[in-house]
């Protein structure tokens, strides 16, 4: 199996199944194409997203509907596009897309998870990307709930 | 800051270079056309904080922070659960 060097559990293997292709990357990592999502038991509910080319950069994540359960999608045509999702409705969050805010933990301040972009993967296609949610008002640096 | 009222079809100038473009007005969205050299980067405001917001994430946590966090979470996650159990007695 190959193995990946993580920035948070050394080196990891990994199945080719649990990678995900970011054509585009994410703004300002545009070059980090591939990323694999690893959770683990102890830090529940996080997700850590790794980047298969740089050991160094990996995010931290919440499910979007752990911060807010009535989360809802608002993506854009062209995303819905390069996600390869069906262009006339929103997809489903869990069955058919993966939707998680990245975490920012700023010493002194409270964490904040950005809403207004979260990473979305079609679960199907195994394509992802960061969608700026277009018509909404939710907010790229909401505190995350839990005080 | 400085306001102009435009129609459609009308444009702005900043500098020599740059010429913003009004192409079309609807009730609650503008359609705008920019010209700019290449090397001045145009995008969405909401592109920019992103790209911002994921530099900061990028360099975020040491695990032990991370850890408090969790912790926090599992606490607020429970508390919640026994609240909600508190608004809707079981039936026994």
């Amino acid at each position: 199996m190959p193995q990946v060097h993580t920035k948070y559990f050394g080196f990891l293997e990994y199945m080719p199944d649990n990678l995900y292709d970011f054509p585009a990357g994410i703004p300002g990592f545009e070059e980090n194409k591939q990323f694999l999502f690893i959770d683990q038991p102890v830090t529940k509910p996080l997700v850590y997203m790794q980047s298969l080319t740089d050991p160094g950069l990996c995010f931290v994540a919440l499910p979007i509907l752990c911060v807010d359960p009535e989360y809802r999608l608002h993506i854009g045509p062209e995303d819905l596009k390069l996600l390869r999702c069906a262009a006339d409705r929103q997809p489903r969050i869990g069955d058919e897309v993966l939707c998680l805010a990245l975490l920012s933990l700023a010493e002194q301040q409270p964490p904040t998870v950005n809403m207004l972009a979260p990473v979305v993967v079609n679960l199907k296609t195994r394509t992802g990307l960061q969608a700026i949610q277009i018509d909404t008002e939710y907010s790229h640096k909401q505190e995350v709930p839990c005080s | 800051m400085l306001l102009i009222r435009r129609r459609a079809g009308e444009s702005i100038l900043i500098g020599e270079e740059i010429e913003i473009q009004i192409l079309e007005v609807a009730p609650n969205r503008v359609k705008i056309g920019i010209v700019a050299p290449p090397s001045v980067p145009v995008m969405r405001k909401e592109a920019h904080l992103t790209r911002q917001q994921n530099q900061a994430a990028a360099c975020t946590p040491d695990t032990d922070a991370l850890a408090q966090l969790v912790k926090k979470l599992t606490v607020f996650s429970l508390e919640k659960a026994k609240k909600q159990d508190e608004n809707n007695p079981k039936i026994t």
